[in-house]
């Protein structure tokens, strides 16, 4: 039998409750409005933009987006494709890689994880100038090549680490009995570790996506031509200019 | 996981090459540079072919820089701001985990990760906006809500002479205001990563603990101090050596807010916003004082994060 709580209970109950949903309301208002005001601002002339930057004015600019699109538009699809080429690239790498680390415990592997793990500490402003004569060296500046495979070379760091942790988890009688079938290491992780690890790929592969599609310094270092410019320089350079 | 010892290695040789690729990328384009940056730190070295070996002068000029210690200055100053800019995220997660309905907390977890789409230069742009003089956002504010008198109030018993009557500063190009600027920087505060890190700790709490402390009548503060952080403390830990680290080594979101000179008088020149504008910028590059300052750094990140390991314990 259910009896409605009288006030005071509800309130006992959740009268605590309020001041939480205010805060997180408070915190994320905060959080969207950057986001409103890009939305708001791209609607704008200059003109209504200097006379009421605040809220949204009529008539809409919808042929900002279509100028933007056009500034754009071409380093959105260089960015797409840096990457997707180098998320796909460092999966490749860090799978089979967290594959051995998951698996094997041979000699010296502990020491090899370590190393890895290191990487995390060396800062990324003092490699940037030796890798920029290694570049230099090996012809890979203003390539895409120079952009990709030195991101994908740091990025794999963190995909490995938390892909190694789901991979030492997958059941061992899981190996032993595709082993019996006669399945080599490859046919194990296209079979075994691919279908089983497919949600932490999928949270590795958005991170390193983010990573890539934020990605500013390198890009700007190592690309020295303005129509390779991904999207983050791009917007950087045009901030100067308009 | 298979143990193979020495012996059984010839059997398992080829698990051994899976390895491989991802080894050579580490040492080539993460270990092989490193490796080059102290090599060249000890070289008066412009970039070109030519370069003089002249030891550790270049480390000797770097502890007399003064452009140096007013870079260290400003991030000893940022470190602390981000230890209380840690706060906010805490709060909100620890707000988010005490909601009674789970349907609301998986909602707030969902509508947290979309600001995540904003590109971060994006965000650092629109930033510079919000501190613009006449039209953005902060002064608007401040305005608005009367803290600027307060601060007008303040301005003139302590006389900076940055806060004067009916005019508005400008944050960006002031050089008392930069530290202030970078301090306030991504209000509210709240890491999205930082929150959903919290919250995975959070999570993992039992309910048997929660229970204890309702039969021991304790309220939500003490529940806070006594259960809830000391239980994350693993959590904050990470945030703040990953916090700690970032903050060192920031210099895109000075480079951007600030331009390459880091502002007026280079107020707001962070150590490797300096290194980079050493190494790629200055109109007589100077790379082997820029790789000395580099290893300098890794070198404070490195005892940085060993005193980390070492004093901030978690006794669980």
């Amino acid at each position: 039998m259910k009896n409605k709580p009288p006030l005071n209970q509800f309130l006992l109950k959740h009268g605590w409750e309020a001041p939480k949903h205010a805060f997180i309301w408070l915190v994320l208002l905060f959080a969207f409005f950057p986001l409103y005001m890009i939305l708001n601002i791209s609607l704008k002339t200059n003109e209504q933009f200097f006379n009421n930057p605040l809220t949204p004015t009529a008539p809409y600019e919808w042929g900002n987006w279509l100028f933007g699109w056009e500034q754009i538009s071409g380093s959105v699809y260089v960015t797409i494709f840096i990457a997707f080429t180098a998320t796909f690239l460092n999966l490749c790498v860090s799978i089979c890689a967290a594959y051995f680390f998951g698996r094997y415990k041979v000699p010296g592997s502990n020491f090899l994880f370590l190393l890895f793990l290191m990487q995390m500490f060396i800062p990324g402003v003092v490699n940037l100038i030796p890798l920029f004569s290694l570049l230099k060296d090996l012809h890979l500046l203003g390539t895409f090549s120079g952009v990709i495979i030195p991101a994908t070379a740091s990025a794999q760091v963190v995909a490995i680490y938390l892909l190694r942790n789901f991979i030492e988890d997958i059941p061992q009688d899981l190996f032993d009995s595709a082993q019996i079938d006669g399945a080599g290491d490859l046919r194990q992780i296209l079979h075994i570790v691919i279908p089983m690890c497919t949600p932490i790929i999928m949270t590795a592969a958005i991170l390193d996506f983010i990573n890539h599609w934020n990605d500013f310094v390198l890009p700007l270092v190592v690309l020295g031509k303005e129509e390779l410019y991904p999207i983050g320089v791009k917007l950087y350079q045009l901030d100067g200019v308009h | 996981m298979k143990q193979v010892s020495f012996k059984q290695l010839k059997y398992h040789w080829r698990a051994c090459l899976f390895v491989l690729p991802s080894l050579c990328l580490l040492l080539t384009f993460a270990y092989f540079p490193a490796w080059g940056a102290i090599y060249y730190s000890f070289f008066n070295w412009d970039g070109g072919y030519v370069k003089e070996f002249i030891g550790f002068d270049n480390y000797k000029r770097a502890f007399s820089d003064p452009y140096v210690h007013h870079g260290y200055y400003i991030v000893s100053i940022l470190v602390v701001a981000n230890l209380f800019k840690m706060i906010p995220s805490i709060a909100t997660a620890v707000a988010i985990h005490r909601l009674r309905s789970a349907k609301f907390g998986y909602f707030y977890r969902v509508l947290f990760v979309i600001p995540l789409i904003i590109p971060a230069i994006v965000m650092i742009l629109i930033w510079k906006y919000f501190f613009d003089p006449n039209f953005g956002i902060l002064n608007a504010f401040l305005d608005f809500t009367h803290l600027m008198d307060l601060l007008v109030y303040i301005d003139g018993i302590f006389h900076w002479g940055v806060f004067l009557e009916s005019t508005s500063p400008a944050w960006l190009s002031r050089q008392e205001l930069i530290i202030p600027a970078l301090i306030i920087w991504g209000f509210p505060w709240v890491g999205t990563i930082g929150v959903l890190i919290y919250l995975s700790g959070l999570s993992s709490i039992s309910d048997d603990i929660y229970d204890a402390a309702k039969i021991d009548g304790t309220g939500p503060i003490r529940t806070f101090w006594n259960i809830e952080l000391p239980l994350i403390l693993t959590q904050v830990r990470i945030n703040l050596i990953l916090m700690i680290i970032g903050t060192i080594k920031e210099y895109g979101l000075t480079l951007v807010l600030l331009g390459n000179t880091g502002g007026p008088g280079g107020a707001g020149l962070v150590p490797g916003l300096y290194m980079f504008r050493k190494a790629f910028y200055d109109k007589e590059t100077e790379m082997g004082y820029a790789c000395a300052l580099g290893i300098i750094m890794f070198l404070i990140i490195l005892m940085l994060t060993y005193v980390n390991q070492k004093y901030v314990r978690v006794d669980k």
